[in-house]
């Protein structure tokens, strides 16, 4: 593939494991996997719910400790990379601050960064621009829909110029024509912004339309079962969605599930 | 919405009861001839005449029982949200603490009230110590409350931006605790206002609760000035639990219960 010649790791897995004691039963997470993300990759964790795609997802932001396996982000531990805040993350809600102006929700990690005010204001304001809210600066996040609300979290996200963008089903909330939407607009965000982008799904099209390269995870116990590379040309249209070669991905997806459960 | 679609029913509703309290009022001293029908419900406008005449003296001592109850309350409050900080930090301070934060409330106040006086001496200090008893409580239970209240994604937002624990505190916690805060103190401020008053029936020399005291020894002859004063405490504690209600608006305007609807979706 082409980014095979300048695949430089951002993250990389190492027979990670993650086992869980619930009920005095043991449950394992996630078994094994083992995978590796180029810096300037968009790829997605496609699977089932309890296939482990989120707790994947936590690993890899130094929010859940894995019980076994290695792993490296950016060179080195997951808790420097975070400590050094190359993290972007987005939950499944937005999770804004209700006391907080929308702008100021996107100031919060460089007030926490220690950046000053004014230059704090003007960042805030081109992400606005960014994702297209530049009129709701001022507005409180519970005058704005869910689909902004999420706009404004990609904003926070971004705020601190990460290296690594998370994305935890940021758009499962949503209806299907937003989210396709929310797609098309995530994806022109980042061919500017250009970092490395994990994205949670469980939609095939969403995870086909949106990467590079697709994992997909089967559950009990969760573990890697195929990789897909999606070798649809940047930028993506929305035309692409109705192609042979869009259809063909889904039905390799889907077979690498009945595969793999 | 507009003013007087909100302030009609209570103008309505307050002409009402006050009819029926004329009504009643007449018909226990003219009709059912009742001994000491004054005492038992007065003519209202002759309470309202009495709190006229009277308004320099009553306004003067309700003063002397406000600023007591406002400076027990303020030591109250204090007190509360510093424990509710100790106990949402550590579990341990909160084993610790809050069992004798709970008996603490078992303590009747009328009992507390000379215990205090005779301890202090001091008849300001002991309103404005039980005023501020009687606050720290539902402070305390509330704003724990919401400091716990804050949502786990919302602190791992935080630890993703490696965000320090004084940050979590100053950017999360607190303003997320800000409306159960409000609730203890809405709850609060009245009961620290009715604290004093009590300290004040204990013997007192000056407040509001000392010529309630006295117009009540007086007798029949004195039941119009009597009720100005059991009026002029319920105004009290009014007048506490709007001006709270105010500073709520300003400090945490964000709630649920302020937002219109014309900034809706």
């Amino acid at each position: 593939m082409e980014a095979a010649a300048h695949f430089i790791p951002e993250i990389q897995l190492d027979h990670v494991t993650m086992e869980y004691e619930s009920d005095a039963a043991r449950v394992t997470a996630l078994q094994d996997v083992s995978l590796t993300i180029a810096k300037g990759e968009f790829v997605s964790l496609l699977g089932p719910s309890g296939c482990g795609k989120t707790t994947l997802l936590r690993i890899m932001a130094d929010l859940a400790e894995p019980t076994g396996g290695d792993l490296k982000v950016a060179g080195g531990s997951a808790r420097e990379a975070r400590l050094a805040q190359k993290y972007g993350i987005v939950f499944q809600s937005p999770v804004l601050y209700d006391w907080r102006r929308v702008k100021s929700n996107i100031t919060l990690p460089l007030e926490l960064k220690g950046v000053p005010r004014a230059e704090r204001n003007k960042r805030a304001m081109e992400l606005l621009e960014l994702v297209g809210l530049a009129k709701f600066a001022n507005h409180y996040p519970w005058q704005l829909s869910g689909g902004m609300q999420q706009r404004v979290a990609i904003a926070r996200a971004l705020a601190m110029e990460p290296e690594i963008l998370l994305m935890d089903e940021p758009f499962s909330a949503l209806d299907e024509f937003n989210r396709e939407r929310l797609n098309e607009e995530l994806l022109s965000i980042w061919s500017k912004v250009q970092n490395t982008v994990v994205f949670v799904t469980h939609s095939i099209p969403e995870a086909i339309f949106l990467s590079d390269r697709v994992f997909v995870l089967s559950p009990h116990p969760g573990r890697l079962s195929a990789v897909v590379d999606i070798p649809l040309p940047r930028p993506r249209t929305k035309e692409m969605r109705n192609s042979e070669e869009f259809f063909r991905l889904i039905a390799r997806i889907r077979d690498s599930f009945e595969g793999g459960v | 919405m507009k003013a007087q679609g909100r302030y009609m029913p209570v103008l309505v509703w307050g002409t009402a009861l006050l009819i029926l309290w004329e009504a009643v009022s007449w018909y226990l001293l003219e009709w059912a001839d009742v001994p000491m029908a004054q005492s038992k419900l007065p003519y209202f406008h002759k309470v309202l005449a009495a709190f006229g005449t009277y308004g320099g003296v009553l306004a003067a001592e309700s003063w002397i029982t406000f600023t007591n109850a406002a400076s027990g309350f303020l030591l109250g409050a204090a007190a509360g949200a510093l424990l509710a900080v100790l106990m949402s930090a550590s579990k341990w301070m909160e084993r610790l603490a809050f069992p004798y934060a709970v008996a603490s409330q078992m303590i009747p106040i009328l009992g507390l009230a000379p215990i205090v006086f005779g301890i202090v001496r001091n008849e300001e200090a002991a309103r404005t110590l039980i005023a501020a008893y009687i606050t720290f409580f539902p402070v305390a239970l509330n704003m724990l409350r919401g400091l716990k209240s804050v949502p786990p994604a919302a602190l791992e937002l935080m630890r993703a931006c490696a965000a320090g624990p004084w940050s979590v505190y100053w950017k999360l916690r607190f303003p997320a605790s800000l409306p159960g805060l409000f609730s203890g103190l809405k709850i609060a401020a009245p009961l620290a206002v009715t604290g004093a008053i009590l300290v004040e029936l204990m013997g007192a020399s000056r407040g509001i609760g000392v010529i309630m005291l006295r117009n009540l020894y007086y007798g029949p002859s004195h039941v119009y000035m009597f009720w100005s004063t059991v009026i002029a405490g319920a105004l009290l504690g009014i007048a506490s639990y709007a001006i709270v209600s105010g500073l709520e608006r300003i400090a945490a305007p964000w709630q649920p219960e302020f937002r219109n609807k014309g900034g809706g979706r």
